[in-house]
């Protein structure tokens, strides 16, 4: 808890929580000593929405669209560790050719939700023209969801055992098309950023996390491995077809901010492997495990009492859901981990000592979604 | 290390404090622990088997047998055996130690905790509410017997 007490030459900054230039409302009180952050603290709350309450008194399946909304970047994942929990209870067995495609969409997702939060982290340094950039190409990945999905954003695709849908008739050579353009873009971001003086300053050995420091505050994603460990639930502990696909962890040593947003443009490139890889080795198939009655239209299902902890890669890091279930229709409990809740908590530490204009640099880096964070 | 020794190691440490332990699987473990030796449990499982990584920590409200759960869901960085420790609590009075001492993200977790149902955390260092405004204190909204939802939404207030 921050001192309230102001000594000479000190004085306390409300940021937030309508700020332009916050990733999401929420407020950072900050004592400066003239431009010099000496103490600060993180007040959060204002987008709660009680979502673990919410799925209490919902059915399991109606609790899908509901998960949804924890954070909308990262729909397909959070979907994916609420599916998995009841999948574990239940003790049901997903066909390949539907964990083929539950891969394309997360990994899709991946994308998307990297390509915002690069040009968004752009635009809190000043780069606002790249957030036009990214804007512009992440659109065609939307495109991609939206054509398997039918929706944008909020995809309330995934069904216990299967996926709602198979993919669309020529849907590889879309992935062929947009993905070329995308290879073009990324490599012209790198470009961009690495050739700016201006981007360079703010960003090169600003907010160094060391792997130590990292893993005391329970960081986990990109800016874990922009510190150079690699931790990776996809590889630590593989769910779906991950063992069987090629691809690597991708790290960086420096561990600063600008080695964070290496990161994610790194895991852009190694998704679009991912998802290539899938679309070669899918077998035909059904979508939801035969002789069942698991469908597109799930079943009115009593899940067997139970407790599950189930975990997977989120664009930010480690998404856990911990499901207790009583054997009704309805969860009895369900605990949503999510991957930024210790990052944001641990901002106060970070920016300690930092300039007032390196507050959004460093928040922005963290990719923080304070929907996530409040739930 | 595997799962099996782990938990051999953690009963041989404290054959009093620690019971009901299950290997679910490969990667999933399970233990009881007494409220009043939590600390010490924590320490030795992020000293001695490297677990460094506190996943989450909740509480669990179970009103028929008067008993409040609080969980914690341990993992780790070099393993992937992920640890989900449990102290049962009395409903009426849930007091445990603090454990923002060794997992330093314990603390929002615990704030977290304490607002939503009312487990005190013996020498946290901030204890204030989180996300709730500050005169829901004393409702706790999740335990199972808050009468608040959904009959104070919109719908039923017309």
């Amino acid at each position: 808890m921050m001192d309230e007490k102001v000594g000479p030459s000190e004085m306390i900054v409300h940021l937030g929580p309508q700020h332009p230039m916050m990733p999401g409302p929420f407020r950072l009180n900050a004592k400066l000593r003239g431009e010099t952050v000496v103490d600060s603290e993180v007040e959060m709350g204002w987008l709660h929405k009680g979502i673990e309450k919410i799925l209490e008194n919902k059915t399991y399946l109606q609790g899908i669209t509901i998960v949804d909304r924890i954070c909308y970047l990262a729909a397909m994942t959070n979907e994916e560790a609420y599916v998995g929990c009841v999948e574990k209870l239940a003790g049901i067995e997903v066909p390949p050719r539907a964990q083929y495609i539950r891969v394309i969409m997360e990994e899709l997702s991946r994308i998307q939700s990297h390509m915002l939060g690069t040009g968004e982290y752009a635009s809190f340094v000043g780069f606002v023209s790249m957030f036009m950039y990214t804007i512009r190409d992440r659109e065609d990945v939307l495109s991609l969801l939206d054509s398997v999905s039918g929706t944008r954003i909020t995809h309330s695709f995934l069904r216990f055992g299967g996926v709602k849908d198979d993919l669309p008739e020529g849907f590889k050579e879309d992935v062929k098309r947009v993905f070329a353009n995308l290879r073009k873009a990324i490599d012209s971001y790198e470009e961009l950023f690495s050739s700016d003086d201006i981007y360079r300053s703010r960003t090169v050995g600003i907010g160094v996390l060391t792997p130590e420091v990292a893993k005391d505050i329970g960081v986990s994603g990109p800016p874990l491995r922009a510190t150079g460990v690699a931790f990776d639930i996809r590889r630590d502990e593989p769910y779906l077809v991950y063992p069987d696909l090629d691809f690597k962890v991708c790290t960086r040593k420096e561990g600063d901010v600008y080695a964070r947003v290496q990161v994610r443009l790194d895991e852009i490139r190694e998704s679009m492997y991912i998802i290539e890889q899938c679309l070669d080795q899918m077998p035909q198939g059904p979508l939801f495990p035969e002789g069942t009655a698991y469908g597109r239209r799930s079943p009115i299902m009593r899940v067997p009492a139970g407790e599950v902890f189930n975990r997977v890669e989120d664009p930010r890091g480690e998404m856990g859901f911990y499901m207790v279930s009583d054997g009704s229709d309805k969860p009895y409990r369900v605990k949503i981990r999510g991957p930024v809740y210790p990052t944001l908590q641990a901002l106060p530490p970070l920016i300690k000592g930092v300039r007032v204009a390196d507050i959004v640099a460093i928040a922005g880096s963290m990719d923080t979604c304070t929907s996530e964070v409040d739930r | 290390m595997d799962a099996n020794t782990m938990i051999d190691s953690l009963s041989t440490q404290f054959p009093d404090a620690v019971f009901d332990t299950k290997v679910e699987s490969k990667i999933r473990i399970f233990a009881k622990v007494k409220p009043e030796n939590i600390k010490d449990v924590c320490m030795y499982l992020k000293g001695n088997l490297s677990f460094g990584h506190l996943c989450c920590e909740f509480g669990i409200d179970f009103p028929d047998r008067n008993e409040i759960e609080v969980v914690y869901v341990i993992g780790s960085y070099d393993h992937s055996v992920v640890l989900t420790l449990k102290a049962l609590l009395p409903r009426d009075n849930p007091e445990i130690e603090s454990v923002v001492s060794v997992y330093w993200n314990a603390s929002w977790y615990e704030r977290e905790t304490y607002e939503l149902f009312g487990v005190k955390y013996l020498n946290h260092p901030d204890l204030r509410p989180l996300v709730l405004p500050e005169d829901m204190l004393g409702e706790w909204p999740l335990r199972k017997d808050y009468k608040g939802f959904p009959n104070k939404t919109a719908k039923n207030l017309v």
